[in-house]
């Protein structure tokens, strides 16, 4: 059975439109997956779904094995990152440090592990000349990087990430994918939600199609 | 009279150390679409807020240099007065659309500079056209995909009769159905006489600009005419 | 159903009357009455009344606990179910009850009134009822941004759990720490949101004249004008005529006969 899979999924918002209609996706871990299709086409919806944010009104969607209705948000966490598509709304903290090390603080682990693994991830996401700079003065493509890096603190198994890439110029988009292949190379899956085809392209990795709600491909 | 001179601006933010605008020159003339490009962080966003007066009036910072509108110096205009003369597109369209449909979006500009009634309707009708949203009119803008509330945002700033555009940004996160239209609005605008100013990092959209500067380091560079 | 079109203005007079009868008429009947009156208006005036009656579904608990409570605080009426000298249910609590979920469904059932009009019509309104204009822009301003916040403080509690926080059950003391990391970015957001946006309004001459003009203008025809001047003809005569006559309520009186 697939890491992700959700067999005939419908979702409606509360106002009665149909956004999803009877998809159904399958997705391994450990590989990269793009999800294109145009803006209000229900990428996000089917990203919000895929970890249990959204419940669909119609169809199962499991999650190593499990029934993602019978699961919780913080439980979902431990196996799935998420990136939304605002950065500004999953920053935390003023200082850039401090949203690395703050989930850490909070679920109790000793300081030499938080200083070390906030460390790494200040490195790794090009961030270690931040560290202390506040986090609204950040440029977008910094806040981006801050978001995932601060999600991948949480060592998640799969990424979801909505629209990575939007409002990103080339230098950043070029850091963006160089982190994401080093983190395929260590084995952990990711779905792309995007209209930025290029860059979908660059990762070379399956592409699911999605118009109108429906899964074209 | 040329539209927009730019004399030896220099510009730094308050808590900023280094110049984030560093001695730049430039003309806007009439008529045509002139692209700056740049990386994020090297000041375009800058650039168009001291053109269009929203630095000094709005943000302060120390500043040395001239920008003149029409010949006059902006920073002795009242915003009013410029946004007359000079209109403004930003990237986030959600912060600039705040009414609930778009006939009233359109109208919120002309309203506010006490127009009659028939030249309001006039105006509104005449910006949809331009950017091909006449058949919007009565939507909602909230119901609106990314491209058409950008197409929105200009045609509400449109409605001020502005011989000058600036668009900041105003095509990232759009999809490409999204982008060839407002492309074709931008064309549109040029056949209508105006100047744009098209601010991107995309190389993709520069397609359509008839002159082009890169910002680097704060330096303002010609890169091509065509 | 919405052939029966009334000026926003009226719908603001209607909402207020009926809202006013629920505040002030503390008697059954009078209150079963306005309810009947405010869903036959909302019908006609053709307001989407489905989707809140379901929301009343959930109103049968807070009813049951009222009239518990109503009828152990209270005197009034015989006593239906007793448990050694205390009275459990009585007629009065279930009236005091029964009157209080009237209240509230009278209120609620005329808000919906309102929004039959679009949020521009209703501002419109406002400006035409002589509200200055910072004010009802500053209205519609929030009916715009609400739902955006909302969705974006629902992202953010939704990424603080998925970051493998159990908001449920953490510690009261890391509670505490958790809600000023969640408040963190919506404050900031707002700050950064309300400020883009008056930048956007000022590049619009916001303000460049002390007046402004407005492309829509409401004009009330001769039947808004009825609608106006009969709602507040009959609201005022039913809340005099209850103070004068019928206060003490003739329901109250019969049960106090009888008790």
């Amino acid at each position: 059975m697939p890491f992700i899979e959700a067999k005939d999924i419908s979702f409606s918002y509360s106002n009665g439109t149909e956004v999803i209609k009877e998809a159904g996706v399958s997705i391994e871990n450990g590989e990269f997956t793009g999800l294109i299709g145009p803006n209000g086409s229900g990428k996000t919806t089917i990203g919000k779904l895929l970890c249990g944010i959204l419940m669909p009104d119609k169809g199962n969607i499991f999650l190593d094995k499990e029934e993602i209705s019978n699961l919780e948000l913080c439980q979902i966490g431990q196996v799935i990152g998420y990136l939304f598509q605002n950065p500004d709304t999953q920053i935390f903290n003023v200082i850039v440090k401090k949203e690395l090390s703050f989930i850490l603080e909070l679920k109790g682990f000793k300081k030499s592990f938080i200083d070390y693994q906030t460390e790494k991830m200040l490195n790794l996401f090009k961030l270690s000349n931040l560290r202390d700079s506040y986090t609204f003065n950040l440029s977008y493509g910094e806040k981006k990087r801050l978001a995932i890096a601060s999600i991948l603190i949480n060592k998640p198994k799969f990424l979801i990430l909505d629209e990575p890439t939007t409002g990103l110029d080339i230098k950043s988009k070029k850091m963006l994918s160089n982190i994401l292949k080093k983190l395929l190379d260590r084995g952990i899956g990711m779905l792309v939600m995007g209209h930025d085809e290029d860059f979908i392209k660059e990762m070379a990795g399956r592409t699911i199609k999605i118009r109108e709600g429906r899964i074209i491909g | 009279m040329i539209p927009v001179t730019i004399k030896n601006l220099v510009f730094s933010y308050p808590q900023g150390r280094n110049n984030i605008l560093d001695n730049v020159n430039m003309k806007i003339s009439g008529g045509g679409i002139s692209a700056i490009t740049g990386t994020s962080g090297s000041g375009k966003t800058t650039l168009c807020y001291c053109i269009c007066g929203i630095i000094p009036h709005i943000y302060s910072g120390k500043i040395s240099g001239e920008v003149l509108l029409f010949g006059k110096p902006i920073k002795d205009m009242d915003l009013a007065k410029i946004a007359t003369k000079i209109g403004i597109v930003f990237q986030e369209p959600d912060t600039q659309l705040f009414s609930p449909t778009v006939e009233d979006e359109v109208a919120f500009g002309p309203e506010n500079l006490c127009l009659s009634r028939d030249e309001i309707g006039k105006r509104i009708k005449s910006s949809l056209n331009i950017v091909g949203m006449e058949n919007k009119r009565y939507e909602h803008t909230s119901h609106l995909s990314g491209g058409e509330k950008q197409l929105i945002a200009i045609a509400s700033v449109l409605a001020l009769d502005p011989r000058i555009l600036i668009l900041d940004e105003v095509m990232s996160g759009i999809d490409k159905a999204g982008r060839m239209r407002i492309k074709q609005a931008i064309l549109n605008l040029k056949d209508s006489g105006r100047s744009i100013m098209l601010v991107t990092h995309d190389m993709d959209d520069l397609d359509i600009a008839d002159s082009m500067f890169e910002l680097k380091d704060g330096k303002l560079l010609s890169l091509a005419y065509k | 159903m919405d052939k029966y079109k009334i000026d926003a203005r009226a719908k603001l007079i209607i909402t207020l009357c009926l809202s006013s009868i629920a505040v002030f008429i503390q008697n059954v009947y009078v209150l079963g009455f306005t309810l009947v009156a405010a869903i036959l208006i909302a019908m006609l005036l053709g307001a989407k009344l489905l989707l809140v009656l379901k929301s009343f579904k959930k109103m049968w608990f807070i009813f049951a606990i009222i009239v518990i409570a109503q009828s152990i605080f209270t005197n009034a009426g015989a006593n239906l179910i007793t448990i050694g000298n205390f009275s459990f249910l009585s007629t009065g609590g279930l009236v005091k009850g029964l009157e209080f979920v009237l209240r509230l469904a009278v209120i609620v059932i005329s808000a919906t009134i309102i929004t039959t009009s679009s949020h521009r019509e209703i501002v419109q309104g406002l400006i035409q009822l002589k509200v200055p204009y910072e004010v009802a822009f500053m209205v519609l301003v929030a009916i715009r941004f609400l739902p955006i916040f909302m969705g974006e403080f629902r992202d953010t509690v939704t990424a603080i759990q998925l970051r493998g926080v159990d908001i449920k059950r953490i510690a009261f003391k890391k509670k505490l720490k958790m809600y000023y990391y969640i408040f963190n970015p919506i404050l900031i957001n707002s700050i950064k949101k309300a400020h883009k946006l008056s930048v956007a309004m000022e590049m619009r001459a916001f303000r460049a004249y002390p007046k402004r003009t407005s492309y829509l203008v409401l004009k009330m025809s001769l039947r808004d004008y009825f609608v106006i001047l009969s709602s507040v003809f009959f609201t005022v005569a039913l809340i005099v005529a209850y103070y004068l006559f019928l206060r003490g309520g003739c329901f109250e009186s019969i049960i106090n006969y009888r008790a």
